[in-house]
Order: C-alpha cells, then structure tokens, then sequence
C-alpha cells in the first residue's frame, strides 16, 4: 500500500510539472514535425517519371502491322505518352540527341529499330520496355494468327485494353518509413531513453529538498521507497511516452504497424531501463556526477541510436557504440515490428532491456541498503 | 516514566568519534534542551535517535523498547522537524502534510482529519490549497512543524525549528512547542537561541565534542557556576569600543556585544566594576545602564565549553 502512496505522489508531481510537459511531450513533437518535414527526401525509395515524347516513323505497309500500332499507340497516349509523327526530312536520332525528344522509333515491316536520348535514360527505358511489350505481343499474334485468328484479335484486344506494357519488380518488396515515420518512431524511443534524467534525480532529489530525511525516519522500508518511486517514475515517464506515440499516429498519422502491444512493451520496458540507469547512475556518481554522466550518456546514445538521422553505415568503433546504445535496440526491434510485421522481434529487445534494468536495479538496491539514509 | 533512555551511545565516522558514551534519559512530558555548538555532536545523537544513523555501539530505548529491534514501532511514535526545510515546494501545504501522515499508516477520512488538524495547529488552515513556494520563511517553518507532527507522535525531535524566520513566527513556533507539550507530547528541542531554550525548555543537557557535560533544570546549570559574574552595560554607540582592551581588565573573562548591550563576563572575587566603567569612558563609549547580573545559560555555555553557542 505504502508502495502506491509513493508512487502516486511521483506521478501527480510531474504531472504539474512544466519541465514534463516541456521535455517529454512538446519538445519530441516538435522535432518530430521539423525533422520529419526537412528530411522527407531523405527516406523518399522512389523516382517520378518525367515527360516522355516519343517521335516515331512508320514506314511499314503492312495494314494488320499498321492497325496494332495505332491501337498501341492510341494505347500509350492515355498513359502520358506524346507520339509524334517524324516529318519526312527529319534527322530522328539528331533531334533525340538535341533533346527535343526522348526517344524515336522507326516502324518498318522488318521491325520496330529503338534509340534512347541519354538525357533522360528512366523514360527512354520505360519507352523501350512499352516499345519490347508491343513487339512480344505482335509477335505472337501473328504467330496465332496462322492458326487460330480469333485468339490473335484477343491477344492483341488484352494488350491494348490493359495499358500494362511496363511490369513493377521489386527488390525489396517490404514498406519501409517515411520521415514522419521514421521520425516518430525515433523521437518516441528517445523520449523514453529520456527518463535516464528523471530516474537520476528520483533519490537524489529527496536529498536535496532533506525529504529524505523525513522519508528515513518514517516506518516503511528503504525497499519499499525504492519500489514506489521507480514504479511511479516509469509509470509518469512511460505515459509521456504513449502521449508521443498516441499523438504521432493520430495527428502526424505515422505508421506504427499493426502490433500496437509489442510496440507499447518494448517502450515500457525502454522507459524502465532508462530509470533504472539513471537511478544507479545517482549512486554510483556521487554528487552532480551522476547527473552530468546520464546527460552525456542519453545525448550520445540518442544521436548513436538514430534520433537525429538514421546511423546505418557506421564502421569500426562508431558500430560498436552504436549498436550497445539502448534506443538502436528499441529502434530495431519497433523497425522490424511495423515493417515487417514480426512481433516476435520484439522480445530480444524486451529482455535485453528487462536484464539490464534488472541489473542496475540490483546495484542500485545494493549501494542503497549499504548507505545509513536514503 | 521515561519516553527515551540512551545508554553509552557511541558514533565513530572512520576514526573521527562523533559522540562519545552517551547517557541520557528524557522524562514524559519533558520540553528537553540541547545545546551544543556546531560540531559537538547534536545532530548525530538526534539522527540516531531518529533510525537515521546507526549506533557503533551503546542501545537507545523509546518507551521501554529498543528501537533497533522495534524499529518500526519507534518509527512511528518519533516526529522530526529537521533544522533544514523538509517540504515539497510543488505540493499544497494540504498535500505535504497528508503525504508524510500517510507514511505513517493514515488513511481515507481519518488521514484527512489529521491533516486539517495539523494545518490548524500552525496556523496554516487557510492554506491548504497554496504551494509552499508563496510562503514566507515562517510559514514554510510551520508547514515543517506540520508534517511531523499529524500522525501524533509521542516524542517530538525539533532541531532548530526557528533558524531564520521574523519574531512573529518565532512567537507563534514557540507557543506551538508549548500547546504541544500541554497535549502530551514529550520534545527534544536544540536552538542557536539561548533566550528560547531557556523561555521553553524543562531540562538541558549541553554537549560539546560528543558528551554530555552537563545536564539539568536551567537552575541546577547556573547553580554549577558560582565563580562568574555577568555583567551587562547598555551603550548608545560601540563604534568607537575597543573590545579587546577590555578583555585586558582584571577579572574579564569574555566579552561580546549583543545589540546596544556590552555582555562582560567577570570573575565573581574580582571587583572589577569601575575599571571597565573608566575605559568605556576612555574610549569615548556613551554609557546608558549597567547591570550586575546571576551568569545567564549562555555564560553557563560559555564557561563550560570555552566557546559560544553560535561558534
């Protein structure tokens, strides 16, 4: 009971507090919001398409030739292809190579001959694979056209019909984030690892306002102090956090996946940790040193674990320091929960936080019960 | 009956001996004094007696138990008002006092009326609702009283409950002392204040390099000094005064001004009077009033320990 009394008064304090509202809820929001906005071609995967005009010369006389290609090309004006007819004494290659065009064909009953400009390479190969598709399909319309016409005219009637003369592959098929996204995800875990500050001021700040003086002499236990003010931090810090998160996915809509569970448990149990390291920090720092060791440490772990921008590419030392940074844990497991729709990602993560936590907790209880007052 | 019995209390801190074989009893319904200067071990024999420090070595008993072995038990019936504020300046006044009531077990209505009675008690009834950062000095003081005492203790420990405040809260701690005691509250009072401890308290005991070397009603501790003699001369100016030539005089054992008024301890067989009278006049001093007076507590301190209470 006494346990409660103590952790309710941690929440109800910093609930009022200003420095909470400021540090834990609008400054994360913010960031998310400026970061997201500035860095949004940063996590852009994709390419836009430019104009494509295609000049073209037909010089074929064959009339079931003649009629595909001017249902093709009736075809790929719908898509947002501009088809110019070559004049007669036009140089098609010179005026590609002028940039005037993006690409000219020449249509002959021997076949379709293709050149690309090398000014706008992506839409001279969209044209070149609409131009490949329309040959394949000629092809073997006139190959079914020998024995059964009625399937040509089909093959030829699909192909037009679809518009599809460009098929989508994809290397890796899995969504990944867009800045808001990625920002959310990243200001929210850093807002957790933030309450390495408040976990080192949760006893030393007793010290400081001789609180702890009526704290030691009243009839509870040092355990039960410990117990109350550490279940009380977490739960004040962990509830910023689901603010954060709550605000992320409603007002920036950010994608958190489907496994909200997951998502909010290895948050909790970063928010823990983070107490946990900072209140073991205020015991075996003395003075302001463990204020000032958390404060170095969560600024270094926050840019290391990707807070600022993703650290993917880090070599040597830097990986090391990046990988034990305790956000890039929490920003792995949140990554490959959302993105690829594994919740059991996030257990490595859960117990990694969970042990450390564990023994911070133990070195803290230990120092504690060690110390004559609090 | 005795609420607190110490016997051969001992605190070392590495080699340094803190207090040094204490023995000590405080009476039911005693306002107990004590004294010492900074140092002297006061403030360690109080934490002990709080669970706060552990005794090297010696055993404390309140009402009849060992506080090591009922340490809750103990717990429970100790109030302490620390000399430093030991409030929470983003709580209400109302809010302080319930949470540290409620460590002591206080719950639902009962914890309530606890607390609104002990915001009465300091005059901070109509406060509930503040947060102690809009106190004065005094107030913050009283709220101090205030979370010590809404669980009703059976012994209260004040370490210098009036440091720094005007004397219109000094009046009202004070009295509050005193309306405690009626109620049956028995206090361990320490002050830097000579003239309070001997306004309140029933009993003293003065500490200087962790003992307790003297120990009694005020009466029995001036009785202790029959070769001192105070005396008190008002002056309307001492900025022309050159205390040390007076410390020359025959007789004069220490001298200290204390507002307008030249406080002069003398030894009792030397007749030193007009001595001190005709340098004063040499030194240009304006003199008022002089009194021969019985040693005050404070010489009594003096004489004692060699030093002042506010050394």
């Amino acid at each position: 009971m006494q346990i409660w009394h103590i952790a309710w008064r941690e929440i109800k304090v910093n609930l009022r507090d200003m420095r909470t509202f400021v540090l834990m809820l609008a400054f994360p929001i913010v960031l998310m919001l400026i970061l997201g906005m500035a860095l949004t071609n940063a996590f852009t995967s994709g390419l836009s398409l430019g104009d494509m005009n295609l000049l073209y010369r037909d010089t074929a006389d064959n009339p079931q030739l003649e009629a595909s290609w001017d249902q093709f090309t009736a075809a790929i004006a719908k898509e947002g292809v501009t088809l110019t007819p070559a004049p007669v004494d036009t140089d098609g290659k010179a005026e590609v190579s002028a940039d005037h065009y993006t690409a000219y064909a020449e249509i002959s009953n021997n076949g379709i001959a293709f050149f690309g400009g090398v000014m706008h390479t992506l839409e001279s190969n969209v044209l070149q694979g609409m131009l490949a598709t329309f040959a394949d399909r000629y092809n073997l319309a006139a190959a079914a056209m020998i024995d059964s016409p009625e399937k040509a005219e089909a093959i030829l009637t699909d192909t037009y019909a679809g518009g599809d003369f460009v098929a989508e592959t994809a290397l890796g098929s899995e969504k990944k984030p867009g800045s808001i996204d990625y920002y959310a995800m990243a200001m929210t875990t850093m807002v957790a690892f933030y309450s390495c500050m408040s976990g080192s001021f949760l006893i030393r700040g007793e010290r400081l306002r001789n609180t702890a003086i009526r704290l030691s002499a009243a009839p509870v236990s040092k355990g039960t102090i410990f117990a109350g003010k550490v279940i009380g931090c977490t739960a004040i810090n962990f509830l910023c956090v689901a603010a954060v998160f709550l605000f992320s996915k409603f007002v920036f809509k950010a994608d958190w996946g489907d496994h909200y569970a997951a998502v909010l448990l290895v948050l909790l149990t970063e928010v823990l940790l983070a107490v946990s390291i900072g209140l073991g920090c205020s015991y075996l720092f003395m003075e302001d040193g463990g204020r000032l060791v958390v404060l170095i440490f969560t600024q270094i772990a926050s840019f290391l674990g990707g807070a600022y921008f993703p650290v993917d590419d880090a070599t040597n030392f830097m990986k090391i320091a990046r990988d034990i940074s305790p956000m890039r844990w929490a920003n792995q497991a949140l990554t490959q929960i959302i993105y690829g729709h594994d919740w059991l990602a996030a257990m490595p993560a859960i117990g990694l936080n969970t042990a450390v936590a564990a023994a911070f907790l133990a070195i803290t209880a230990i120092l504690m019960r060690r110390r004559e007052a609090l | 009956m005795n609420v607190l019995e110490i016997r051969n209390l001992t605190k070392k801190f590495g080699d340094f001996i803190a207090v040094d074989n204490i023995n000590l009893s405080v009476a039911e319904g005693e306002i107990f004094g004590f004294l010492g200067a900074n140092g002297a071990g006061k403030s360690t024999t109080i934490n002990m007696i709080a669970s706060l420090l552990r005794a090297t070595r010696g055993e404390i008993e309140l009402l009849g138990r060992n506080i090591a072995k009922h340490n809750k038990f103990a717990k429970m019936n100790i109030g302490i008002v620390p000399q430093d504020l030991a409030i929470y300046e983003d709580m209400t006044a109302y809010e302080n006092v319930s949470f540290f009531a409620g460590l002591y077990g206080l719950r639902g209505s009962l914890l309530h009326e606890r607390t609104e009675e002990a915001l009465q008690f300091v005059g901070l009834g109509d406060k509930h609702r503040s947060f102690p950062r809009n106190f004065s000095g005094g107030m913050k003081r009283r709220l101090n009283i205030a979370c010590a005492i809404a669980h009703r203790p059976k012994l209260i420990i004040m370490d210098e409950p009036t440091v720094g405040i005007d004397p219109q809260s000094r009046n009202y701690i004070l009295n509050s002392v005193r309306k405690l005691n009626d109620m049956g509250c028995t206090i361990i009072y320490t002050s830097h204040y000579m003239e309070e401890v001997e306004e309140i308290c029933t009993r003293i005991a003065i500490v200087d390099h962790g003992k307790i070397i003297a120990d009694g009603t005020k009466e029995q501790l001036k009785s202790t000094i029959t070769d001192t003699k105070d005396i008190w001369i008002g002056v309307k100016s001492a900025e022309s005064l050159k205390v040390d030539s007076l410390r020359n005089v025959q007789g004069v054992t220490a001298v200290r001004m204390d507002e307008q008024i030249l406080k002069i301890n003398s030894k009792t067989e030397v007749n030193n009077l007009n001595d001190i009278i005709q340098k004063l006049i040499r030194d240009r001093v304006e003199i008022r009033s002089v009194e021969e007076q019985e040693p005050s507590l404070e010489t009594v301190f003096l004489t004692l320990t060699g030093r002042n209470l506010r050394d």
